[in-house]
């Protein structure tokens, strides 16, 4: 990579980093001291993206706007429970506006492992990846990672998550064969696997 | 014990991760990922990835503020969270899906389809929208082969299993099975 390429990469990454953290203190300053400065700054960030996010699947925009409120407010009220050791504060998020999304559309809850199940499996022989790099470090790895994605694999990814669309239906959207699709996200995500590994080992 | 025959793809994963699947492939996934600590964290790796992808998304304009949303908190009630119902143990499956049985799986109400297999079936939904039983096979009973466009794992048990079917789609194949996925006792 050229020098001048590789200082905006670096530059690009240390602004997501930056912005992660300063969300996980406002999540945390919400949680511990209702910090209504901190849930100014939170929401400013992420309303506009999670009502976009909810739009995405078809949603009428007067309903994501009603869904957004409603994703917000449980953001204020349950920042409590929001571990800065177990997920980044983009992860909480997109994980609660989607049940949430889901509550609406198909008039009953997301299913979801239930972690008291007895059957639970838990593997103990070898360390998770948690136990080998902190969370922090990880999502910082994980941003990086998909920072430097091929802008076409990026998008790919994206529109799976965020426009509920198939692979095919993906393909179809980009006017490309549905195995050009399918090899990006694979591609992207042997990528952010093998970034996730050289980072642990090195 | 319980036999995982197949890891689940990133497909899968991405699409359980996203919210796009219907609520029986939701509860199949859910019953591997109990069972299958490795798939586990790919899909906690999934929805991180989803989480980071909220940053890439295009800002809509919204027509509440914060001021508003804190007004709400004062306004409107709480809503409790509804407590989970306690689901009976020693049934042998995951929660998820111990959830939509009135039973022990010795105890269910099987339909005999052939010679050395039943099958309960789980979903009320048209056909359709594909199908949501579980299957029970004696030994040296195979699924006879079939197309499917995606998300199969088949199982070819040479022991007695109960597998966890569920569809998103019709299957080609009149008359037999879905995709058949998730195995949970070969006894």
């Amino acid at each position: 990579m050229d020098a001048e390429l590789q200082k905006t990469a670096k530059a690009s990454d240390e602004a997501a980093q930056a912005l992660t953290q300063r969300m996980r203190e406002n999540l945390v300053a919400i949680g511990k001291r209702r910090d209504e400065n901190a849930f100014h700054d939170f929401y400013d960030h992420f309303s506009g993206r999670i009502k976009s996010f909810l739009m995405g699947k078809g949603t009428q925009e007067s309903v994501a706007e009603e869904l957004m409120q409603e994703i917000m407010l449980i953001v204020w009220r349950r920042a409590e429970s929001y571990n800065p050791e177990k997920a980044a504060p983009s992860t909480w998020l997109f994980t609660i506006a989607r049940n949430r999304r889901t509550d609406y559309l198909r008039g009953n809850s997301r299913i979801e492992v239930e972690l008291d199940d007895e059957l639970l499996e838990v593997d103990n022989s070898e360390p998770t990846q948690e136990d080998q790099v902190g969370l922090f470090q990880q999502s910082q790895i994980l941003e990086q990672a998909l920072n430097k994605l091929p802008q076409e694999q990026r998008q790919v990814l994206h529109l799976s998550y965020f426009r509920g669309k198939s692979h095919g239906a993906i393909a179809e959207w980009l006017d490309l064969p549905v195995g050009t699709v399918k090899s990006r996200i694979r591609l992207a995500m042997q990528s952010i696997r093998s970034e996730i590994v050289s980072e642990e080992i090195g | 014990m319980n036999t995982l025959t197949h890891h689940l793809t990133d497909e899968t994963l991405q699409d359980y991760s996203a919210g796009l699947l219907n609520a029986p492939m939701e509860t199949l996934i859910a019953c591997h990922l109990t069972l299958c600590p490795a798939c586990r964290q790919r899909s906690d790796l999934a929805d991180a990835i989803g989480g980071i992808s909220l940053n890439d998304e295009a800002v809509a304009p919204v027509n509440a503020s914060a001021h508003d949303i804190l007004a709400l908190d004062k306004s409107s009630a709480v809503l409790e969270v509804a407590a989970k119902t306690p689901v009976a143990t020693g049934t042998g499956v995951p929660n998820p899906l111990a959830r939509l049985l009135p039973g022990p799986l010795n105890e269910l109400p099987w339909k005999s389809f052939g010679p050395g297999m039943k099958q309960y079936n789980l979903g009320t939904q048209p056909r359709k929208e594909g199908a949501f039983k579980l299957l029970s096979l004696e030994p040296g009973r195979r699924m006879s082969k079939h197309s499917h466009t995606h998300r199969e794992l088949t199982v070819d048990s040479e022991v007695p299993c109960i597998s966890l079917i569920a569809t998103d789609a019709p299957v080609k194949f009149e008359g037999l099975l879905g995709k058949v996925v998730q195995p949970f006792v070969g006894i």
